[in-house]
């Protein structure tokens, strides 16, 4: 394959001969001045005349930087994904700026010489809710970088915001992996039901399939263990180390709900292919509360003990199912794309959250 | 530094309350850029109630109030019982940065003592978004409990 190496420019040049077409001839917006905002130069501020002007189709597939005056001849990348609509999000520039900001390491920003020695239950139990959260954090790198390369680079944006998220889940596979480690535990188990789980996202046929199981319901649940995690946390560093990663995921989160809403926006009969997706994804709802693995070690943390998680009963558990249902319902709602009337999930699983029905029999 | 003198809730207090948050800018600025405005609403015994804002405005943090929740817009509230407020601020007085029992976060998950309401989940997500913000401001009503650099 030849690169266009042009031999006669090396000899031009060399004898001080310039081109100069690119200085002299070029079509793309020039004299722009963007104003920075207080917080500094940020995409939105750079967001402006033609630069700001996504298309909805992409008109070619190249790595040029949209806006830039493209030469006839640049080679097809091959991308697959070419419509604004498959993954922007109106929030997405916002986004990427906040994470950029938001960044922390697992390194520095945890306070690890602050752990103190637990309950040898209470240890395990969190030591294998880390080890879950390890496991499914990674494939919220996995998903986004298996599509990245396929995404038109004139939705530039909405790749860098994926970007972040790679970084974010690799934090947060890091910091799980760390707290195992730290304490005088290690790692739990691993289990083949969650890694179906992690299949399904994986193996999506579609961004649009991926993003909703991933984005708005994959991680819509973990963000409520989080939370969870966070206010059952033992002591400051896992309390540190939730409330950090809460923060992350919400953001992506954000950006599956608000990337749903565009997508239903501009596209309306698109609804059914969402519902379909939901219906096969909404089984992970239901398997969270059938997995010992996450069950058993939430109620532990909860209650403190073996003894007093299982006084407790259900009740940490229907904190968590009425939060984590409650916010995909809400998170759908503002989508544009209402479930409440059609979920894939047990009475059980729905009992006590205003409005919602399941349509099946499970 | 003691407890903020100025009774709660008043607008004084949290006017103290932001200005100790933001005495370490650079600290402040570790946290990162967060753009919410959080409504905070106090419930009397006698029936009535009081709301506050904190606004979050990329690194600027301020307080407004008293207010009501039309004139403040929040993306969500936070909102219970005045016991249920000086009993966290009082914990925090006293012990420095919540634990996981007194935070905001861990009074509010169950919806009792404090319920965070929202009229949209984008409102309830930036609730997540910027805890370690916000609940570095309250921490901040701590004896000793400056804001924490790398506590985002």
């Amino acid at each position: 394959m030849s690169l266009g190496l042009d031999l006669s420019y090396l000899e031009r040049s060399s004898r001080g001969e310039f081109d100069l077409g690119w200085l002299r001839d070029t079509k793309s917006e020039w004299g722009v001045r963007a104003v920075p905002s207080k917080t500094g130069l940020t995409m939105r501020d750079i967001f402006i005349g033609s630069y700001g002007e996504v298309p909805d189709h992409a008109p070619m597939r190249t790595m040029a930087p949209r806006g830039s005056d493209v030469e006839v001849g640049v080679p097809d990348m091959g991308y697959t994904v070419n419509d604004k609509c498959e993954v922007w999000s109106e929030n997405v520039l916002d986004l990427y700026e906040e994470a950029v900001s938001r960044q922390w390491s697992a390194t520095r920003d945890i306070p690890w010489g602050d752990l103190a020695p637990l309950d040898p239950d209470v240890e395990h139990a969190m030591c294998q809710l880390a080890t879950v959260l390890s496991e499914v954090e990674m494939v919220a790198a996995d998903f986004p970088a298996k599509w990245l390369w396929r995404i038109n680079h004139e939705f530039v944006e909405a790749k860098m915001f994926l970007c972040t998220q790679v970084m974010d889940e690799a934090r947060h596979t890091e910091v799980f992996r760390k707290r195992a480690l730290a304490n005088g535990g290690g790692l739990g188990k691993a289990t083949a039901v969650i890694e179906r789980f992690l299949q399904l996202i994986l193996d999506a046929e579609s961004y649009d399939e991926g993003s909703a199981l991933m984005h708005l319901l994959g991680e819509g649940i973990v963000l409520s263990l989080f939370r969870a995690g966070a206010a059952l946390s033992p002591s400051p560093v896992e309390q540190q180390i939730f409330r950090l990663c809460m923060q992350d995921e919400a953001r992506h989160v954000a950006y599956g709900t608000m990337h749903l809403r565009y997508r239903l926006e501009k596209d309306p009969s698109m609804a059914a292919d969402f519902h379909a997706y939901l219906d096969k994804g909404e089984e992970m709802i239901a398997m969270i509360f059938s997995t010992p693995e996450i069950v058993e070690p939430t109620a532990i943390l909860a209650a403190g003990s073996v003894e007093a998680a299982c006084e407790l009963g259900a009740a940490a558990g229907d904190v968590l199912r009425l939060q984590i249902v409650g916010d995909y319902l809400k998170r759908c709602d503002h989508a544009g794309l209402d479930r409440r009337g059609r979920l894939h999930l047990p009475d059980a699983i729905i009992e006590g959250v205003p409005g919602a029905k399941s349509a099946v029999t499970v | 530094m003691g407890a903020i003198t100025a009774p709660f809730p008043s607008r004084p207090w949290f006017d103290e309350l932001v200005a100790r948050a933001t005495a370490d800018t650079a600290a402040i600025e570790r946290l990162g850029i967060a753009e919410f405005r959080f409504g905070m609403e106090i419930l009397l015994s006698d029936g009535s109630r009081q709301e506050f804002g904190l606004v979050l405005d990329g690194y600027d943090i301020s307080a407004e109030g008293p207010t009501t929740e039309d004139a403040f817009g929040p993306d969500v509230v936070f909102s219970g019982p005045l016991d249920a407020w000086t009993e966290m601020i009082g914990w925090i007085e006293a012990n420095g940065p919540a634990d996981s029992g007194h935070s905001l976060n861990g009074l509010s998950i169950a919806g009792i003592p404090f319920e965070v309401r929202s009229s949209d989940a984008m409102g309830s997500d930036k609730f997540y978004r910027f805890m370690g913000t916000l609940q570095a401001v309250f921490d901040a009503a701590g004896v000793d409990a400056p804001v924490a650099a790398g506590a985002g």
